[in-house]
């Protein structure tokens, strides 16, 4: 290879931020897989951080993109399509042009990756804000609208793997064609470049604009996101005690939140309390009265939690059961009758012992907390 | 003043002491409660003779049939022994019904009444008899 016999120079092109952007990122996304797709519910705090994380990361960069030195300027590695395509053309017949930056490809995989970040980003926030009703946006975002993000997040979620692979393939492809460490690139900050190719401007970072400009978008991002965070959920978000309510049904079982079980199903229920689950409940009237308003002016229909959402569909063959309808045996399928039989559980009624938050109707996925024994 | 003060303790104990059996077994609202059985099992039968602790006893261990089929006995959820905590079918603990362990037992009419009406109707199928109700309490009274 005549390459060989080329004398070389050192370049250094990625500066200590820009590496620091990249590795952190990697460990932040590696850390949002895992959590999204196979660590168990109660992992959800850990994958709110990574995503807040990866959203301060691409804002950074982007401000980086401009103020940062010569090769992190988005402007730099800004191609057209034109030179997009001259440049896979000339991988494809394995002689591609040397750029000390970024090539034209994975350039255009930087703007990609960055794009896909940001909306998976966004549509974890509609998520987390409509179906949690956590985060900045609980109060700005229905549940039907994260019904909507939901797919949105997984979907760019599985892009943006498929894009992870082909960029490591296009790194490892270019590491092949141009003989250059570019992984010890990303480490180092050095690249080596053959003396043929021509040093460009080579602009110094200015850390006091970048900083500057992170100041003022975190202004003015915090007054957008506490302006959102000011508006009141959707649906009921609490209630007041009831006393008949408490005392009566606390008797025999743990409370059960009204926004369990819909309307329908909890007037059905109190109309029947003389065979209650197979036991008599009888009530005097006036009591079952009180009850059954209270109920019926909290069901799941009134509240826009996930769970109210979720069991409004009940079971047709036990409607009043909640531990029957479809979400609940779907939720619990991989909780074996071990678990439930451990003494800290006590039972498939007994919610409050591993869901902390039972009491609220909320049942967040952080607040699960599955007894050892 | 040593004598005086051990003396002093030692009656205080055992005025505790009997006070402390007096209202595990004897309880004016419980008195009550068991008279008022008493009175309305004389008017369901003048052949009515007293309660009976062993009938209670037999009452609360038997299997019944006429009730709904997951509680064929007191015992299902109250356990077998009065002095032990129960359970309810959805787990959730039922304090001992014997009144040595549970002081507080049958001393009000309004849960008493509830709880007869609800549980015979689930173990028996129907309503105790005043005479069923008696033998219950005095049998939990006597343990």
């Amino acid at each position: 290879m005549p390459d060989t016999e080329m004398n070389e120079h050192q370049v250094k092109v990625w500066d200590l931020p820009t590496r620091l952007f990249h590795w952190s990122l990697v460990a932040l996304v590696v850390v949002g897989l895992i959590t999204g797709f196979l660590a168990p519910e109660w992992w959800m705090g850990v994958h709110l951080w990574a995503g807040y994380g990866t959203v301060l990361l691409v804002i950074f960069r982007l401000v980086w993109g401009i103020f940062g030195s010569e090769y992190s300027r988005l402007e730099t590695f800004t191609f057209t399509p034109k030179e997009v395509i001259a440049h896979i053309r000339e991988v494809f017949f394995l002689r591609p042009t040397h750029y000390i930056g970024h090539n034209p490809a994975g350039a255009l995989m930087i703007f990609a990756l960055i794009f896909i970040l940001v909306g998976i980003t966004l549509s974890g926030l509609l998520v987390l804000g409509g179906e949690e009703n956590q985060g900045p946006l609980a109060g700005a975002v229905n549940y039907q609208v994260s019904a909507l993000a939901s797919p949105i997040h997984a979907i760019l979620t599985i892009t943006l793997m498929v894009l992870v692979v082909l960029h490591v393939f296009g790194v490892f492809t270019e590491m092949r064609l141009s003989g250059s460490n570019l992984i010890k690139s990303m480490i180092d900050g050095y690249k080596q470049v053959p003396d043929n190719i021509a040093a460009p401007t080579n602009r110094n970072a200015r850390p006091l604009a970048a900083i500057t400009a992170m100041i003022a978008f975190a202004l003015i991002a915090g007054t957008l996101l506490w302006v959102f965070s000011t508006m009141p959920p959707s649906g009921l978000s609490k209630m007041a005690d009831n006393k008949v309510f408490q005392s009566e049904c606390s008797d025999c079982h743990e409370i059960y939140h009204p926004s369990l079980l819909p309307h329908a199903s909890w007037t059905t229920l109190m109309a029947n309390l003389d065979n209650h689950f197979g036991e008599d409940a009888s009530l005097p009237s006036k009591k079952a009265i009180a009850i059954t308003a209270f109920l019926a002016n909290h069901a799941a229909e009134k509240w826009d939690t996930e769970a109210s959402n979720r069991f409004r569909t009940v079971s047709p063959d036990a409607p009043y059961q909640i531990s029957a309808s479809p979400y609940w045996v779907r939720k619990h399928e991989d909780v074996t009758d071990d678990v439930f039989k451990r003494k800290g559980v006590g039972g498939k009624s007994h919610c409050k012992s591993c869901h902390q938050d039972a009491g609220t109707g909320r049942f967040d996925d952080q607040s699960i907390k599955i007894p050892k024994k | 003043m040593k004598t005086l003060a051990l003396t002093l303790a030692i009656t205080l104990a055992i005025t505790l002491g009997i006070s402390g059996v007096n209202s595990a077994q004897a309880n004016p609202a419980r008195d009550a409660i068991v008279a008022a059985f008493a009175a309305q099992a004389k008017a369901e039968n003048p052949a009515f003779s007293g309660f009976s602790a062993a009938a209670g006893d037999t009452l609360f261990h038997s299997t019944h049939t006429g009730g709904k089929p997951d509680t064929p006995s007191c015992s299902t959820c109250h356990g077998a022994h009065p002095q032990s905590s129960g359970k309810t079918r959805a787990e959730k603990v039922i304090e001992p019904m014997a009144v040595s362990v549970n002081p507080t037992r049958f001393t009000d009419t309004e849960k008493v009444d509830k709880w007869f009406f609800r549980n015979c109707r689930s173990v028996l199928g129907r309503e105790c008899t005043a005479q069923e109700k008696g033998d219950y309490l005095t049998f939990m009274i006597s343990q």
